[in-house]
């Protein structure tokens, strides 16, 4: 169970969700993706990510300005 | 004289090297292909019909007497060395470089893209394709016609929108509104990369009947049944499909290594110094630069690379101007590093703005030093902080 981080600060909608979508590709069921990200429309992007496509949202924080998301991948076919 | 080197004589390639004055400097520009092809006319090909010569030009005849053309294909380039290699097994040496190749579209990323593209063409990566688009958009009388990505960061962001736009046009002509669906699936949570511009944006393509699939990154294609299937779990299918591949960055060998993940080589997003050299640059689409990957990129870049060549210390801002046309108006999207996208209202005018560019396209290419003064005044009037504040 691989776990993935990606630092997507300081990148501007929509960087932090494409990072995410790229990093997704890559993923296998059971890994983790990291994403921290201070672009404030990552928080509800990553929500609406975790919504369509049924993986798990482990941790959505925010803190001194940086989003951080933890996704636990189960969804992938 | 220092020789300069510039592999690829696509608009930032050439505009570099007829900037550079001739007194200064010996300037090469190596390019396989023997044609410039000003790439936003593909969708003018693949949806309007129009003919392919129109937007292509020999590059030696869109560069100055002065400048040597070397028509070849680049191997290996070695940094420390300061030698290209070529094909042909020829070596040219240099005292700068610049790589200016552009990025490369790879088709064998997502199963039965390749296919696709064999059986339909698309509006992205030659003329050749781009006719076979024309053919298979015209023989289309019912069904889907799906405009794909597979992965967001693709170059000309507003590229499948402005498809969208010109095909759901041309079927409209055609008689077919009720007939043909025009569905523009994105990877992006909105109809548009930027939401500022989503917003602008969407009511547009809802207004036609352009379906909008967000969340929806194209993944595979299954050819036999007509479907494509997202990595978000979806399927979508098709009667024409055209998706856009994911990028890379140069093919070829460059020593060291200065390549990212997906071999774009990686430069300081200011002077577009490859990281750890100060006689070595990229431009363009080739690069790891934060910023669209975009002609008007393409185009600063190369001035800033001519100016910081001639000892000044010049910096790109990242400023981009995409141009996103409907079927009758058009905006720009207008942003730099510190100024995401601002909210601009959509208007015949710039479409118009839009029309003329590809008019002055090529004498911007053969004369950017003529040019630069009218770019200049247009791109100082339309700061991105500025526009903030007094709107466009």
């Amino acid at each position: 169970m691989g776990e993935i981080k990606v630092d997507a600060r300081g990148m501007a909608c929509p960087g932090p969700i494409s990072a995410l979508i790229r990093a997704y590709r890559k993923a296998n069921n059971g890994d983790t993706i990291e994403v921290l990200a201070t672009d404030p429309g990552f928080k509800p992007d990553v929500q609406a990510w975790v919504k369509r496509t049924g993986n798990e949202l482990v941790e959505l924080t925010e803190e001194g300005g940086v989003i951080k998301a933890v996704i636990k991948v189960t969804a992938k076919k | 004289m220092e020789k300069v080197v510039i592999i690829g004589g696509g608009g930032g390639g050439a505009i570099l090297a007829n900037l550079l004055p001739e007194r200064e400097f010996e300037i090469v520009v190596v390019d396989r292909e023997e044609y410039h092809i000003f790439q936003p006319g593909y969708l003018w090909i693949a949806f309007k019909g129009w003919r392919k010569e129109i937007f292509m030009k020999p590059i030696r005849s869109l560069l100055k007497p002065h400048v040597k053309f070397v028509h070849g294909e680049a191997t290996s380039v070695d940094l420390n060395e300061r030698k290209v290699l070529m094909k042909d097994g020829k070596e040219l040496s240099y005292d700068y470089i610049v790589i200016a190749t552009g990025a490369h579209l790879n088709y064998d990323v997502i199963d039965g893209n390749r296919k696709i593209l064999d059986e339909f063409g698309d509006f992205y990566s030659t003329v050749e394709n781009a006719e076979k688009l024309w053919n298979a958009v015209w023989r289309t009388s019912k069904g889907n016609f799906v405009i794909g990505v597979a992965d967001p960061i693709y170059k000309c962001p507003p590229g499948p929108h402005k498809a969208a736009f010109l095909s759901s046009e041309l079927f409209s002509r055609r008689g077919l509104k009720d007939k043909v669906k025009v569905v523009l699936a994105l990877p992006f949570p909105h109809s548009y990369p930027s939401k500022t511009i989503a917003d602008i944006i969407e009511p547009e393509l809802e207004k036609r009947g352009i379906e909008i699939r967000t969340f929806f990154t194209v993944d595979s294609i299954d050819t036999e049944n007509k479907k494509i299937v997202s990595l978000e779990g979806e399927e979508l299918e098709y009667s024409v499909a055209t998706v856009i591949p994911p990028h890379e960055g140069p093919q070829y060998e460059i020593k060291p290594e200065v390549k990212d993940d997906n071999n774009f080589v990686k430069i300081d997003k200011y002077t577009s110094q490859i990281e750890g050299f100060d006689d070595a640059y990229a431009i363009g689409d080739c690069t790891n630069a934060p910023t669209s990957k975009s002609g008007v990129t393409a185009h600063l870049q190369a001035e800033v690379v001519a100016e910081r060549l001639q000892g000044y210390d010049a910096r790109y801002s990242g400023r981009t101007n995409c141009p996103l046309i409907t079927d009758g108006k058009g905006i720009f999207i207008i942003s730099d590093y510190d100024h995401p996208p601002v909210p601009v209202r959509l208007s015949a005018f710039k479409r118009l703005l839009e029309d003329l560019f590809l008019t002055t396209y090529w004498g911007a290419i053969r004369y950017p030093e003529l040019w630069q003064p009218v770019f200049h005044a247009y791109f100082n009037a339309t700061e991105p902080g500025k526009l903030v504040e007094l709107g466009w």
